[in-house]
C-alpha cells in the first residue's frame, strides 16, 4: 500500500548486517557488574504478561524489562503498532502498562519508566488482543491511510444516525489505552497543608544548589522531587566531579546535609502537579506504591497543599526524539534514557547500538555504552561538523561517525533489527541509503526545558531563536526558574544558576543568603541544533515518522492539518490530537510545533505553544479526594437524637449537611404505609418529632426588638415576653428568604428559629446588617442551633404526654396558649418550652441543652406509650404541614415569591416604617395581578398524587409547546383527607379559585382544581385545643 | 436527674506514646460573651479573667480561658459549675449592654497533644500552625468543619467544634493518627 514498506534487498549493507533473528540474551549479560545506583540491590521477582522475571531492588519496571532484553511492552493507541520504551522518566509516552498490586489494586496506564518494582510486582501490557506479540488490532496499521488526522470527521459522517450507535463505539473500542479498574479503589489517601519560605521543585543539581543556599540562610525549605531519590540527572552522570568529589559522593553528602537540617523537608516520590495562585502548589506524594508489603491502614498517596513565600522551579529538561520513518519501533529510544539505564541501573539497553543525533549529549551515551560492552557501529550526526574532541573520542572507541547524515527508515517486526542511514550533502540532497544492523537505535534531538509549572502560573514563554526552545519569561508569581529549565544546560551552569536562584529567593523571603560556588570537572559539551522531521530520499508523505507516540500522530498528519487550513497550534493540536495524550506532549509538542511552523513557513512563536495545565503528570482521583471519601466524603451532621432514630429503624434523608429521619418503617411497611400510619397517629393521638436541626439564634440586647423590627417583616415591639410569633425574613429585593417561629424570652432577648438549611445564612445576614447598616444598635447574636435539642410533641394528646414531666410551667390552655413560650424544667433539666405547631395540632416544642436531648426524648416517648405515641419523620412532617398550607421556604418558594405571592401578606407589618425588603414590595412589578401565587390544588382523580415540579398549563389540548403558567411545589397523599393534595405557584393563582388547570405528564394529562392552601381544619380549632 | 448523652462518648483514638495523644477534653462551661469594648475590663473581673483585646489572643488561668474572637466577641471556658454564677455576676456588675449566652452543650472539646500534634492538625487545617503563636486561638476550618482552634503551646492544642461536626473531625484525627503511628 505504501512504498515506505517495500524493502529493497540491494539497499542493505551486507547480508550479515541483516540479522533475521534478534540474538537471545541471558538476563544477566545485560547487567554491567558493579554499575548503577542499585548495583548491590537484591534480586526481585516480578511478572510481565504472566512471565516471571527477575529484576533488582531499586529498578523501575522499564529498567528491569530491559535487563531481561525486553523492549516490546505495548501496542500503540490507534494503529496498534508494537511499541517499546522511549525514555527513562515521567515523560514516557509508549511504555504504559497495567499494574496489579493485589486486593483490587489495579491501575491502568502506569508508566513503566516510573513504576518501581518489588517482590511479586505484577504488570501487563495494554491495548492488544490476543497477545502483545500477535495483536489483531495491528490491522489498523495496514489501514493507516484511512486513519489520517480527523479521519472520523471525514469518513464516518454518513449515515448520520450511525455515528452514535456504530462508528463511535467501534472507533473507541479499537483505540485506547488500558482498561479502567472494575473494583472500587480499596486504598486510602491522605492530605497535608504546609507553609514554607522556599519551595524548590526538582532535586537535580540546580534544585539541590538552590535548596542549599536557602537552607543555609535559615529559611524554611521544602525540596521536592518526583523520583525515588534526589539527584536528577546526576544519577545518570556519575563520572564528573563536583568540588573534588565524585558526583555521587557529592550528591549523598548534600542530601545528608539537607535531610539533617531541621528547617528542611526533602520529599521524594513527590510530583509537583500544579502551581496555583499566590504561590500555592499541589504536590502528590506516593507513599506505598513501591512497597512489597504495605502496612495495614497506610495511605497510598498524600496530596500536599503548600503555600510558599518563594518558589524555585528546577524542573530540568526533557530530551526530544527525532522524527523519521520507523522511529517508533521497539528498540528506538532516547539516548539520554539509554545512558540513565546504564549508569543508574547498570542495564545495557542492547548489544548493538546505532546513535542518531543533532546534539552532543548523545555522544556521551554512545561512549558510555561502548565502554561497557555494547557494540556501537555508528554515530549519525545531523550536523555537518561536530567538535574535534568528540570525533577523537569516537575514534578511540572504534565508532564510525557520519556527520551530516540522516536516518530514513528502520526495520524489525517487534524490535528494531536495522536502520537505514543516508548522507546529506551541503546542498541538502539526501544521498543513497545503506542499512546498518542494530538492536537499539539511540536518538537525540536536543533538550526541551520543562516549563510546565511556570506555564501554570500564566508566566509568558519567550522563544529563543538560537536554540529553538521556549524559555521562561516574566514571572507572574514569586518564582524563579533555574538550571536546564532555563536553557542553561550543563552541570556547572545548573549548580551556579540554582545557587543564585535559591539565594535570591531566600533574600526575597527575608533571609540573608548567599550563593555558594561549585567547581565541576569532567563535564562534556552540551551543544546541538534543533531540527524538524529528518530529511529523507523517499516520499515523506508515506513515511511513518511519529511525532506523538502516545496518540499515534505522525509528521504527515500535522502537514495535512496545515494543508486543510489550520493555522494555530491550538487548532492543529486538537485536529491531529498531537500532545493531547496522558503525557501532555512532553516529548512531542516542540517537534509538532516546528513541523507546523515549517509547513506554514512561519516562525515557531507565531504559530504558538499550547498552554500547559495541571496536573504535570497523571494523578489519581484518590489523591485529589484525600480523606474525603466514604464516611468522610462530606460532613454528616447528626442530632443528639440520631442514635435513637438509628436504633429504631429510621430511613434517612439528607437535609443540608444533616441526616434526618425521614420515616420509621415497621416490618413490611414501605414509605407510603409508614407515612400514612405516622400521619394517622399524630392526628388521632400524639406524635414525636426531632426538630433539633432547626437553626437557632439568641438575639440579645436593649435594642433587640428594634433590630427584629428592622429585619423581619412582622411587628415585634408589642410582642410580650412569653409569646411567640411567626417571623418572615425577606431580602432587599422583597423576596422570601427564610421563616421561623421567634419567641420573646425577655424584654431584651429573642429566641429566633430559622429553617434547617438557612441557619448559617440568616445569622450571617443578621451580623452583616448589624456591622454595616446599624452599628449603633446594642444587639448581640449567638448561634445556639447546637446548644438545644428540640423535641416536637404534636397531637391532641400532646399536653397529656408531657404534663407529668414538666415542672414550673402551667400547661393549661388559658395559661399557656398557642404561641406561648416559657422557661421551666423537664425531667429535672432546664427547658425552653414553645407551644407551637407545624402540624395544625395542639403542639409543643421542647428545647433542652443538647446532651440531655436523647434522655428527654426517651422519657417523652415512655410517657407517651399509653397514648400510642408515634415517632415520625420529615416525610410525615411535610404531609401534616401541607394539609395546613404551611409553606417550606426553598420548596414552595424559590427566591422569586413575595409574602403576598405566598399568601403570607398577613405577616407583613403594614404600619411599620421600614424593614428589609419593604421598598421592593411596592415596585410596580411586585403589584401585578398576574404574579405567580401560591395556591392549593385538588386533582380531579383524588388518587393521583401530582409530581412535584410538574409544569401547569391552562388548557388540556392545544399546540405544543403550550404556555406554562406555573408548577407544582408540594404534593402528597393526605391520609387525613383520604385524597391527594398539592401546593403550586400559578400566574394569578388566587383569581383562579375553583377553575381547572392541567399538569401534562409524558403519558397523560392530570386535571386539577385550584383551591385554597388550607386543606384541613381551616378554622384552626385543633390548634387551639 | 437524667443522663447526659455526650457526642463521641465511648470512642477513643489510640495514643502514640511520645508522639501524639488525641483525647476528649473534660467538660466545662462555655459562654459566648458579646459586648462593646468599653465594658471589657468590668466583664473580665466578673468572669475572673482578663479579656484580651486582640483577635486570637487568649487569656488562660487554670481551668479558665477566654479567647478574643472579634472586636466584640469572646469565647469563654469556665469550670463546669460556674456558668450560672458568672451570669449573675455579669448581670450585677456590667457597665454596658452585653450578651452572655450559655453554649456549653453546643461544642465538643478535643485535646491534641504531643510533638506530632502540629503535623496531625496540618493534615486538614490550612492555617499556618507552626507560625501560630503559643497562647493564641483562631476560628478556622478543619477539612469542612468550622471550629475554634487553641494553641496552648507548640505541643498542645484544643479544638472546640460544634457537636454535629465533631464526629467528622474525630474521624480525621483517627486517620491521621494511623499515619503518624506508621510514620508514613
Amino acid at each position: 500500500m505504501t512504498n515506505a514498506r517495500v524493502i529493497d534487498a540491494a539497499e542493505t549493507e551486507s547480508p550479515t548486517a541483516r540479522p533475521s533473528v534478534i540474538p537471545v540474551v541471558a538476563a544477566t549479560s545485560l547487567r554491567v557488574p558493579g554499575r548503577g545506583r542499585n548495583a548491590a540491590g537484591a534480586p526481585v521477582r516480578f511478572s510481565f504478561d504472566g512471565r516471571s522475571l527477575t529484576g533488582r531492588a531499586g529498578d523501575t519496571l522499564a529498567a528491569a524489562l530491559l535487563a531481561n532484553g525486553i523492549h516490546l511492552v505495548g501496542r500503540s493507541f490507534k494503529y496498534h503498532r508494537p511499541r517499546g520504551i522511549l525514555s527513562a522518566g515521567c515523560e514516557e509516552p509508549n511504555a504504559l502498562v497495567g499494574t496489579d498490586r493485589g486486593k483490587g489494586r489495579y491501575e491502568p496506564n502506569t508508566r513503566a519508566t516510573t513504576a518501581e518494582i518489588f517482590e511479586g510486582f505484577c504488570s501487563t501490557s495494554q491495548n492488544c488482543w490476543p497477545s502483545l506479540r500477535t495483536d489483531v488490532g495491528a490491522i489498523n496499521d495496514r489501514l493507516a491511510p484511512l486513519f489520517s488526522a480527523g479521519f472520523y470527521y471525514k469518513t464516518f459522517m454518513w449515515p448520520k444516525s450511525f455515528w452514535n450507535k456504530v462508528y463511535e463505539p467501534i472507533i473507541r473500542g479499537a483505540a485506547g489505552l488500558g482498561k479502567p479498574p472494575t473494583e472500587p479503589d480499596p486504598d486510602t489517601y491522605a492530605a497535608r497543608y504546609a507553609h514554607c519560605d522556599l519551595l524548590v521543585v526538582g532535586a537535580g543539581a540546580a534544585g539541590l544548589a538552590a535548596a542549599l543556599a536557602g537552607a543555609r540562610s535559615g529559611a524554611k525549605v521544602i525540596l521536592v522531587d518526583e523520583q525515588a531519590e534526589a539527584g536528577g540527572w546526576l544519577l545518570s552522570e556519575p563520572d564528573v566531579t563536583i568540588d573534588g568529589r565524585p558526583a555521587w559522593v557529592w550528591l549523598s553528602d548534600v542530601v545528608r546535609i539537607l535531610s539533617g537540617m531541621p528547617n528542611v523537608t526533602v520529599l521524594t516520590r513527590t510530583t509537583a502537579i500544579g502551581y496555583y495562585h499566590q504561590n500555592f502548589l499541589g504536590l502528590c506524594q506516593r507513599l506505598t506504591d513501591h512497597l512489597a508489603t504495605v502496612p495495614e491502614g497506610a495511605p497510598r498517596e498524600r496530596l500536599w497543599k503548600v503555600r510558599a513565600r518563594q518558589v524555585v522551579l528546577a524542573q530540568g529538561a526533557i530530551e526530544k526524539p527525532l522524527v523519521f520513518a520507523g522511529n517508533d519501533r521497539p528498540g528506538v529510544m532516547l539516548a539520554g534514557a539509554a545512558r540513565s539505564f546504564l549508569n543508574r541501573y547498570g542495564v545495557r539497553v542492547g548489544e548493538r547500538a546505532v546513535v542518531v543525533t543533532s546534539h552532543d549529549s548523545a555522544w556521551a551515551a554512545a561512549l558510555d555504552l561502548a565502554r561497557t560492552g555494547t557494540a556501537v557501529p555508528l554515530i549519525v550526526d545531523l550536523r555537518p561538523t561536530v567538535s574535534p574532541d568528540l570525533l577523537a573520542e569516537a575514534r578511540r572507541s572504534g565508532i564510525e561517525v557520519m556527520c551530516g547524515g540522516t536516518v530514513t527508515d528502520t526495520r524489525g517486526r517487534l524490535r528494531i533489527s536495522a536502520v537505514r542511514v543516508n548522507p546529506v550533502a551541503a546542498s541538502g540532497t539526501v544521498g543513497e541509503g545503506r542499512w546498518v544492523a542494530c538492536d537499539v537505535l539511540l536518538m537525540s534531538g536536543g533538550w526541551t526545558p520543562s516549563l510546565h509549572l511556570f506555564s501554570h502560573t500564566g508566566g509568558k514563554l519567550i522563544w529563543d531563536e538560537d536554540d529553538q526552545i521556549f524559555l521562561p519569561g516574566q514571572a507572574t508569581e514569586a518564582c524563579r526558574c533555574a538550571g536546564a529549565g532555563t536553557g542553561r544546560f550543563g552541570l556547572a551552569a545548573a549548580l551556579a544558576d540554582g545557587a543564585a536562584a535559591g539565594a535570591a529567593a531566600a533574600r526575597d523571603a527575608g533571609f540573608a543568603a548567599k550563593a555558594g560556588g561549585f567547581a565541576v570537572e569532567g563535564e562534556a559539551a552540551m551543544t546541538g541544533i534543533a531540527c524538524r522531521d529528518l530529511p529523507t530520499d523517499r516520499d515523506a508523505a508515506f513515511a511513518k515518522a511519529f511525532v506523538d507516540f502516545q496518540n499515534d500522530v505522525q509528521a504527515k498528519d500535522i502537514r495535512l492539518a496545515v494543508r486543510e487550513g489550520f493555522r494555530s497550534v491550538e487548532h492543529i493540536k486538537r485536529y491531529t490530537t498531537n500532545g493531547m495524550a496522558t503525557d501532555q506532549g512532553k516529548t512531542s509538542n516542540i517537534n509538532g510545533l516546528q513541523i507546523a511552523a515549517n509547513a506554514l513557513d512561519r516562525s515557531a512563536p507565531s504559530v504558538g505553544l499550547t498552554t500547559f495545565r495541571p496536573p504535570y503528570t497523571p494523578t489519581t482521583f484518590g489523591a485529589f479526594a484525600g480523606y474525603n471519601r466514604g464516611s468522610l466524603f462530606e460532613v454528616t451532621r447528626r442530632t443528639p437524637i440520631d442514635a435513637w432514630a438509628a436504633a429504631n429503624g429510621a430511613v434517612w434523608e439528607p437535609v443540608s449537611l444533616w441526616r434526618r429521619a425521614r420515616y420509621f418503617p415497621k416490618a413490611g411497611e414501605d414509605l407510603h404505609a409508614a407515612v400514612a400510619r405516622e400521619c394517622r397517629g399524630v392526628r388521632a393521638s400524639v406524635g414525636l418529632f426531632d426538630a433539633s436541626t432547626l437553626g437557632k439564634i439568641e438575639v440579645v440586647g436593649p435594642d433587640a426588638a428594634t433590630f427584629m423590627n428592622r429585619l423581619y417583616t412582622n411587628a415585634w415591639t408589642k410582642l410580650e415576653p412569653g409569646r411567640c410569633r411567626y417571623g418572615l425574613l425577606l431580602g432587599e429585593d422583597g423576596f422570601i428568604r427564610d421563616d421561623g417561629v421567634i419567641g420573646r424570652m425577655a424584654h431584651d432577648r429573642f429566641h429566633v428559629t430559622t429553617s434547617t438549611g438557612g441557619a448559617a445564612r440568616v445569622l450571617n445576614t443578621m451580623e452583616d446588617y448589624l456591622q454595616t447598616e446599624w452599628p449603633e444598635l446594642d444587639v448581640f447574636l449567638t448561634s445556639t442551633t447546637e446548644q438545644w435539642a428540640v423535641i416536637a410533641v404534636q397531637g391532641p394528646n400532646a399536653r397529656n404526654v408531657i404534663a407529668s414531666l414538666v415542672e414550673g410551667i402551667d400547661l393549661a390552655p388559658e395559661a399557656f396558649p398557642h404561641m406561648a413560650v416559657a422557661e421551666g424544667r423537664i425531667c429535672g433539666v432546664p427547658m425552653r418550652l414553645f407551644r407551637v405547631s407545624f402540624t395544625g395540632e395542639l403542639g409543643f416544642e421542647i428545647n433542652v441543652p443538647a446532651r440531655y436531648g436523647r434522655a428527654v426524648w426517651e422519657a417523652v416517648h415512655a410517657a407517651g406509650r399509653p397514648y400510642d405515641i408515634v415517632p415520625y419523620g420529615t416525610e410525615t412532617m411535610h404531609v401534616l404541614r401541607a394539609e395546613k398550607g404551611y409553606i417550606v421556604v426553598g420548596q414552595d418558594t424559590d427566591g422569586t415569591l413575595t409574602p403576598d405571592d405566598a399568601g403570607l401578606g398577613w405577616a407583613v407589618g403594614k404600619a411599620k416604617a421600614d424593614f428589609v425588603g419593604k421598598r421592593s414590595l411596592s415596585r410596580l412589578d411586585m403589584l401585578k395581578p398576574d404574579r405567580k401565587q401560591l395556591v392549593g390544588l385538588l386533582t380531579q382523580d383524588p388518587r393521583i398524587v401530582l409530581q412535584e415540579g410538574g409544569q401547569i398549563v391552562a388548557e388540556r389540548d392545544g399546540p405544543i409547546p403550550r404556555r406554562m403558567i406555573g408548577h407544582v411545589t408540594s404534593a402528597y397523599w393526605s391520609e387525613a383527607l383520604g385524597r391527594s393534595i398539592a401546593l403550586a405557584v400559578i400566574e394569578g393563582g388566587r383569581s383562579l379559585q375553583g377553575q381547572t388547570i392541567y399538569v401534562p405528564m409524558p403519558d397523560t394529562v392530570h386535571a386539577a382544581t385550584v383551591s385554597g392552601m388550607v386543606f384541613l381544619d381551616p378554622e384552626g380549632q385543633r390548634l387551639a385545643a | 436527674m437524667i443522663q447526659e448523652c455526650k457526642t463521641l462518648q465511648g470512642t477513643a483514638i489510640p495514643g502514640i506514646p511520645g508522639r501524639l495523644a488525641v483525647t476528649l477534653a473534660p467538660d466545662c462551661a462555655r459562654l459566648v460573651l458579646r459586648l462593646r469594648p468599653e465594658g471589657r475590663a468590668a466583664a473580665g473581673t466578673a468572669l475572673g479573667l482578663t479579656l484580651p483585646d486582640r483577635f486570637g489572643e487568649v487569656d488562660e488561668s487554670g481551668e479558665r480561658l477566654a479567647i478574643c474572637l472579634g472586636p466584640d466577641e469572646w469565647f469563654v471556658l469556665l469550670p463546669e459549675c460556674e456558668a450560672a454564677a458568672a451570669d449573675e455576676r455579669m448581670a450585677a456588675t456590667a457597665t454596658s449592654p452585653f450578651s452572655l449566652v450559655d453554649v456549653s452543650h453546643r461544642e465538643v472539646g478535643i485535646a491534641v497533644c504531643g510533638p506530632a500534634a502540629t503535623l496531625a492538625l496540618s493534615s486538614f487545617c490550612a492555617f499556618d500552625l507552626e507560625s501560630m503563636p503559643a497562647g493564641s486561638a483562631t476560628r478556622t476550618i478543619l477539612d469542612r468543619a468550622p471550629a475554634v482552634l487553641v494553641k496552648h503551646d507548640a505541643e498542645r492544642y484544643r479544638i472546640e467544634v460544634w457537636q454535629s461536626f465533631a464526629d467528622h473531625v474525630w474521624s480525621l484525627l483517627a486517620a491521621v493518627s494511623r499515619e503518624i503511628a506508621l510514620d508514613i
